[in-house]
């Protein structure tokens, strides 16, 4: 079943289509991937299914709900996640502070229950602090939980920017290249993690340029070019397309992973 | 009067009081929430008339300084609506002009505010009118009521994932908008509890004043309680209200100079230079303020402080 449904999206930014009739889906429990060239319009899509953009014609459905132009809060509150391409933190924050901030209906962030059920959402902190913990614990980063995330390295800030949507508990989580700039080893451990995570039924959508990790874990592949789809289908089927040869990897041979 | 130094002292204490009570409101909005509110001083000055026309009326003290807190709190819910959907630097243009705006409007209302001539306001300490020591040690008293209340709100305020959230809008309000929160909300909800209290500000000064009239509203206030927080430390009570202390020794400090020194020029301008100098210096090497930022302290923050150990 689809969970995500593009239908006929584009954009314009000026005299430049940027996207132009897009059309997929993202099956429920799925680790599906969006590839292609730079300039294609992956970005764009996402910023438009999330409410960063409004888009000039289509629709985005979720769960059958109509989320076209929703402002992001209320794309985040429909069951989404989104982690950007360069981590988007809080970074006079602490690294526990981020990662709380992300979590889902807190009884403590509205104003007069901050001051007033205090014995709540002290309640609730101490729950999301361990839980915090655990997703701290898997980026293997629980010794920085204190210092402001502006002192991380380029690599963490990647993984704290995912940490931030995992702690979102989404049904469907976005990801924008979360391989860029992240050493091989712990690249292969973010698509471990996200396959644990599919198996305990997320849905993930992933931007990404490492053929080499996607093709491994997805399920299934779009490849966009020119603010459109231009093919799809399982991994081991768009690798055999010469299509995908001519428009994204640029030789004329069989892609070998 | 000025023969008392008593007097001297307790009139120094309420103005440190007022402007501490002022830079802890700044404080809410632009130390942790990132709005620059330029219009500090029209909330102050609505506070101030509205308290002075409500206790003209015969209405009790504590009903007179919430009345003016409330029409100040309105005006600055007002005020954020068209400008916080716009980008940060468009809040500052339309708040000093609005504070600017009320100041004419009030200037102008011959009949109701008294218009360039001012307006008294009638002493609501009427037992200790009679000795200035009396009156001058019950405006301290209230003053420094006041400020305490509106600093314990804030610091409670400011501890709890409110707070949080808070301190990510001033980082990135659309990261904060992708984890689900609305910042128009929040910033609405700060600028109406920041102008509510530069209110209750209003309503102290004019009651220790007993006389106000626009010329005491020029967005030279503003400008005080802007440098007042700069120095002490944004995001942090505790420097906001060591800067108003800073900023009222200097202001106080060269009036005094005046009967000691002999310049060419008047000292007592020599604060602006003497604050010139200070903003360059600080923001050179110490650019978080005198204090710096005060951590974000929730049960989540404890936990993990006292809880790592035996991890």
């Amino acid at each position: 079943m689809a969970l995500l449904t593009v239908e006929g999206i584009t954009k314009r930014f000026g005299g430049l289509q940027v996207l132009n009739g897009v059309d997929l889906t993202v099956a429920e429990g799925s680790l599906t991937g969006l590839v292609g060239p730079n300039g294609s319009g992956k970005t764009t899509l996402f910023n438009v299914i999330f409410g960063l953009y409004r888009p000039d014609g289509g629709f985005v459905r979720f769960r059958d709900r109509d989320i076209t132009g929703f402002p992001p809060y209320k794309v985040y509150q429909a069951g989404l996640a989104f982690a950007f391409q360069l981590p988007r933190l809080f970074y006079r924050l602490t690294v526990l502070d981020n990662v709380i901030l992300a979590a889902r209906r807190q009884r403590g962030e509205s104003f007069w229950a901050a001051l007033f059920a205090r014995r709540a959402w002290r309640r609730e902190e101490r729950d999301l602090a361990e839980k915090a913990y655990g997703i701290l614990e898997l980026l293997e980063m629980p010794h920085m939980a204190l210092k402001p995330a502006g002192e991380l390295s380029g690599g963490q800030r990647k993984l704290l920017e995912i940490g931030r949507a995992l702690m979102a508990e989404p049904e469907l989580l976005l990801l924008d290249e979360p391989a860029a700039g992240v050493s091989p080893a712990l690249a292969l451990k973010v698509y471990e993690l996200l396959a644990r995570l599919r198996e305990k039924g997320i849905t993930i959508f992933i931007i990404e340029h490492r053929l080499d990790l996607l093709l491994n874990f997805a399920d299934r592949i779009y490849l966009m070019d020119k603010g459109a789809i231009a093919l799809s289908g399982p991994p081991a089927a768009v690798t055999e397309d010469p299509v995908f040869y001519s428009v994204y990897v640029g030789e004329h041979r069989k892609w070998v992973s | 009067m000025a023969a008392d130094p008593l007097i001297y002292v307790l009139d120094m204490l309420v103005f440190i009081g007022i402007f501490s009570l002022l830079a802890i409101s700044l404080n809410l909005e632009y130390g942790f929430t990132g709005l620059g509110n330029f219009g500090k001083v029209a909330f102050f000055m609505a506070g101030a008339y509205t308290y002075a026309l409500m206790i003209e009326t015969g209405a009790p003290i504590l009903v007179s300084l919430l009345g003016g807190a409330t029409v100040a709190g309105l005006l600055g819910g007002l005020v954020s609506l068209p400008a916080l959907r716009l980008r940060e630097d468009y809040l500052a243009i339309v708040t000093l002009s609005f504070g600017e705006i009320l100041r004419l409007f009030v200037k102008a209302q011959e009949g109701f505010t008294g218009g360039v001539h001012g307006i008294q306001v009638p002493a609501a300490f009427t037992a200790f009118v009679a000795s200035p020591r009396l009156f001058g040690l019950a405006n301290v008293v209230l003053v420094y009521l006041v400020a305490g209340v509106a600093f314990l709100f804030v610091q409670a305020l400011i501890n709890t994932p409110y707070g949080r959230v808070l301190r990510a809008i001033r980082e990135d309000d659309v990261a904060v908008q992708v984890l689900g929160k609305n910042p128009v909300l929040y910033k609405v909800q700060v600028l109406v509890a920041g102008s509510f209290l530069a209110g209750l500000a209003g309503g102290a000064f004019a009651q220790y004043m007993r006389f106000i009239d626009p010329y005491m509203f020029l967005p030279l206030v503003t400008f005080y309680v802007w440098i007042a927080l700069i120095l002490g430390g944004p995001a942090n009570n505790w420097g906001a209200v060591l800067g108003a202390l800073v900023v009222e020794i200097f202001n106080r400090g060269t009036r005094i100079a005046k009967d000691y020194l002999v310049l060419p020029v008047d000292p007592n301008n020599l604060q602006f230079i003497m604050f010139g100098v200070l903003i360059i210096l600080l923001l050179l090497y110490r650019p978080q303020g005198i204090l710096g930022e005060s951590r974000l302290r929730t049960p989540a923050f404890r936990r993990w402080e006292h809880g790592a150990a035996d991890r």
